[in-house]
């Protein structure tokens, strides 16, 4: 496969495989970033 | 004063209250009243007679877990007026009997809902069983008391969350699943005749299995949640 | 602590660096370099995410039984330490969620193009949603329960969770093997070929490190967040304590 057929849509093959990976970085992403935002946004340590 | 004792006053003390107002049981039966008309609405029983046969099981299961999760949240609703809830905490008896007492009262309410509502089924559904009709009397205890012992069981732990109403369904049908599945498929194969015995007693094997197994953790497990602070 | 934050920070941050540069390397092995598959098409490129995503959901429901297990054991005799069995139980069920929810939706997407239905009610295939359902019941209760209960009644729905799953796999396997479901076809990952699996163990790899790092990464936000309470709490304590008689 190269790029040019990764993001081809035409197929629902394609659309669907495309959508997959997409989903798991989405998430895993949105969660890992979820997490940074909140950890910057608690009190550290005063010790 | 033993176990057995204990758990007859909780028991006693439940289906007083519950003469007393009545206000489950009607709420109970209203509601599978209201879930059978809608499903016969829904389609034709009469027409389909082989359909209904295969759905009803599916139907009448349905029609009971929703009802009993009604009346499940109102069943402790009535320990936490008059910090009664505290009260019983402090009692020396144990708390697993207190559970055990308010599962039976629990169990004896649907029964009662469903001895009114089977023949509501037939009435509606043009129901006439091709199996062995007297399996339905194994069936619908032990499907029942799944429902009721661990619903008693969540209804308690969300006692003092918010959302209460919410957090029961929740909680209750996931954990439910295996018995809700023998449970349906054990009345359908014995309404339909497409299941032979040794399947349908498999079934219910497995739910009597269910039925052990939730219970016993649900009593052991009952102290840890009551003083849960 | 001071002295022990720069060294766990730099852990942290390598554990992401390695689980990043293995799953770019997964994916440069999954989408470039494999050849698809012969059955299937460039389609079957899926399985490289769908079958470590799953499998790794599969792995953090027993840490947080594990974990909610040392809460209930600890509660009474060592307050601290349950406290932070209680902070790796409500990451774990987080995470499982991740992951379970990336094993559905990828197995979903899959399977409609590999079998032509979306779904289907199979031992597998059941239990994984109804795990998805418990552990989402499991966090809705810390969120909906009351301060200072929500940790041991969570505790005790791990335990219900762990119970049920195995006798819902069981119960639905004995079901289908009585009535066997439509077959739609060989089961997507049947028959691995060799060429398969460099890109397969680099996603399974990424995979489990990226899931162990983000575990470890939500226990500590965990932590931190519990150790701030309390600092607050000590705060207020001590603040009431100064206000004249």
């Amino acid at each position: 496969m190269t790029w040019q057929s990764f993001f081809d849509v035409s197929t629902m093959e394609h659309r669907h495989l495309l959508f997959a990976y997409a989903t798991v970085l989405v998430i895993q992403g949105g969660y890992c970033a979820w997490i940074a935002w909140n950890w910057v946004h608690t009190k550290g340590s005063r010790r | 004063m033993n176990y057995l004792g204990h758990v007859l006053d909780h028991l006693r003390k439940d289906l007083r209250l519950e003469w007393r107002s009545r206000d489950s049981i009607n709420g109970m039966l209203f509601f599978s009243l209201l879930v059978v008309v809608v499903f016969g609405l829904a389609f034709d029983p009469a027409g389909y007679p082989t359909t209904t046969r295969q759905i009803a099981g599916g139907i009448l299961w349905v029609a009971l877990l929703f009802a009993s999760i009604t009346a499940l949240n109102q069943s402790w609703a009535r320990e936490l007026r008059n910090q009664v809830l505290e009260a019983q905490r402090m009692a020396p008896s144990p708390a697993s009997a207190l559970f055990l007492g308010k599962a039976i009262a629990n169990m004896l309410f649907v029964l009662v809902v469903e001895a009114v509502l089977a023949p509501i089924f037939i009435v509606f559904f043009n129901l006439h069983a091709l199996g062995n009709i007297w399996l339905l009397a194994l069936i619908l205890p032990l499907g029942t008391w799944a429902l009721v012992v661990n619903g008693t069981f969540f209804a308690a732990l969300g006692l003092r969350a918010r959302n209460r109403e919410l957090l029961l369904p929740l909680l209750l049908l996931p954990i439910s699943l295996p018995a809700l599945l023998a449970m349906v498929q054990a009345t359908t194969g014995v309404l339909t005749a497409d299941l032979d015995p040794i399947q349908i007693n498999t079934w219910i094997k497995q739910l009597a299995g269910y039925d052990i197994i939730f219970t016993t953790i649900c009593i052991l497990l009952f102290e840890t949640i009551l003083n849960a602070e | 602590m001071e002295q022990r934050t720069p060294s766990l920070r730099n852990v942290a941050w390598l554990g992401f660096g390695i689980a990043v540069a293995v799953l770019v390397v997964g994916f440069r092995q999954a989408i470039f370099l494999t050849p698809a598959d012969a059955a299937q098409g460039n389609v079957g490129r899926i399985f490289y995410y769908h079958v470590p995503s799953a499998t790794m959901g599969l792995v953090f429901p027993y840490i947080n039984f594990l974990a909610a297990l040392a809460y209930l054991y600890w509660r009474r005799r060592n307050p601290l330490r349950a406290l932070a069995a209680d902070a790796l139980a409500l990451a774990s069920a987080e995470v499982t969620v991740v992951f379970v929810s990336i094993g559905l939706i990828t197995g979903m997407l899959w399977g409609r193009v590999a079998w032509g239905i979306w779904w289907a009610w199979d031992a597998r295939l059941t239990t994984y949603l109804l795990l998805w359902l418990l552990y989402v019941s499991y966090l809705l209760l810390r969120r909906f329960s009351s301060t200072g209960e929500s940790h041991t009644l969570s505790a005790v729905l791990s335990i219900f969770a762990a119970v049920d799953v195995p006798i819902v796999y069981m119960s639905i396997r004995w079901w289908r093997t009585q009535h066997p479901a439509p077959v739609f076809g060989g089961a997507p990952g049947s028959g691995m070929d060799k060429s398969m699996l460099p890109a397969f163990f680099w996603n399974l790899a990424g995979w489990a490190i990226w899931g162990i790092f983000i575990l470890m990464f939500r226990f500590a936000l965990e932590r931190r967040r519990q150790i701030a309470e309390q600092e607050a709490a000590l705060q207020a304590i001590e603040a009431s304590l100064e206000i004249p008689q």
